[in-house]
């Protein structure tokens, strides 16, 4: 794989992976700011196979693979020829519904990728909300950052929920998109959102362990709902597996709305 | 056969599609959201809308979207 130093690199592999593809099939969807981040920071490369594009963003100790491919034939056969594979720890998404996902495990399974996790999307309308919270909340200031990276980092999986990196929080704390529940001076949570005109995604809800049933989490969740009542649309990612947070997802009014994420890794990673 | 409008109202019955001249901008429609607006406007309108089309510029607006079935030989 070549480094990618410019957007332009990335739209001419998958043009080429496109070009008249009816049956085009691929996991990259960033946006341009996310891209341009990823490039910024020296983490993508690429490389074009015959009717196919091969992408991999550099995350602490292992890589994200994203493909775009001209139809599940050509991805099958660029994949198993391509020795890059076994190279180091890999992960991968799949995004769709169920049968689209389903689909495209034949070409990547029998490639060395086995199923790691499943994450599926939920969401909810936006209705107004009242409420009072157990304690304070405000936005994390820069002076919160490691603390940020820590709760995250211990929260959550490396390898299937996409963690953000550090010059992420920084950026996250700077547009105040961080909220964050103290207790007796430490973090005792934080609540991570992306907003976007009408919708807003939660990227990650955390409560530390010490800080648990104080009323922390829900604070953080009802203080992000009372500061949104613009928004129409609040959707989230979350792990199949957390049957607790998907109930409390579940009472704040989120439902599955039929899309999943499922997360493959290579064999250098353990079960 | 429903409009886009309609199917987009289906899809997403929070938003007004009407209102807005761009869907991602305001939040209306994300990468994953087209996805499923594609299969819906293929099973609707009868076509196979191609992976290559499917780009933030061709899931703008309502006339983007008309325009993008006008070209694979759907009547909008």
């Amino acid at each position: 794989m070549s480094p990618i130093q410019q957007l332009g690199q990335v739209f001419d592999a998958v043009q080429k992976a496109k070009a008249g593809a009816p049956a085009f099939c691929t996991n990259f969807f960033p946006g341009e700011s996310k891209l341009q981040g990823w490039i910024d920071h020296g983490e993508l490369s690429g490389e074009v196979h015959d009717g196919a594009a091969f992408f991999l963003r550099k995350d602490r100790d292992f890589g994200h693979f994203y493909f775009c491919a001209a139809d599940m034939t050509a991805l099958q056969q660029a994949i198993t020829a391509w020795s890059g594979l076994k190279s180091g720890r890999m992960v991968t998404d799949l995004i769709g519904n169920e049968s689209a996902v389903n689909r495209l495990l034949p070409a990547l399974e029998p490639a060395g990728f086995r199923r790691y996790t499943r994450l599926q999307r939920m969401a909810r309308m936006g209705r107004p909300e009242t409420g009072s919270g157990g304690v304070p909340v405000d936005f994390a200031g820069k002076a919160d950052s490691r603390a940020v990276l820590g709760l995250i980092e211990n929260s959550f999986d490396r390898y299937g929920e996409q963690l953000p990196m550090p010059y992420e929080i920084e950026s996250a704390i700077e547009n105040r998109q961080v909220l964050a529940a103290r207790r007796a001076g430490a973090l005792a949570g934080l609540l991570f959102f992306e907003t976007q005109g009408l919708a807003s995604a939660v990227r990650f809800w955390a409560v530390a362990e010490k800080f648990r049933d104080c009323r922390v989490g829900s604070t953080l969740m009802q203080h992000y709902f009372q500061t949104h009542n613009a928004v129409r649309r609040f959707k989230l990612w979350v792990n199949l597996s957390n049957e607790n947070a998907i109930s409390k997802y579940r009472h704040y009014g989120y439902a599955p709305d039929g899309l999943v994420d499922q997360v493959l890794a290579n064999e250098m990673i353990d079960a | 056969m429903k409009s886009v409008a309609e199917i987009l109202k289906e899809i997403r019955p929070e938003f007004d599609f009407t209102a807005s001249s761009d869907f991602v901008a305001d939040g209306m429609l994300d990468s994953f959201d087209m996805i499923t607006l594609v299969a819906a406007l293929d099973k609707n309108y009868g076509v196979s809308i191609p992976g290559t089309d499917i780009v933030p510029e061709n899931f703008q607006n309502l006339q983007t979207v008309e325009a993008l079935l006008r070209k694979c030989g759907a009547k909008p």
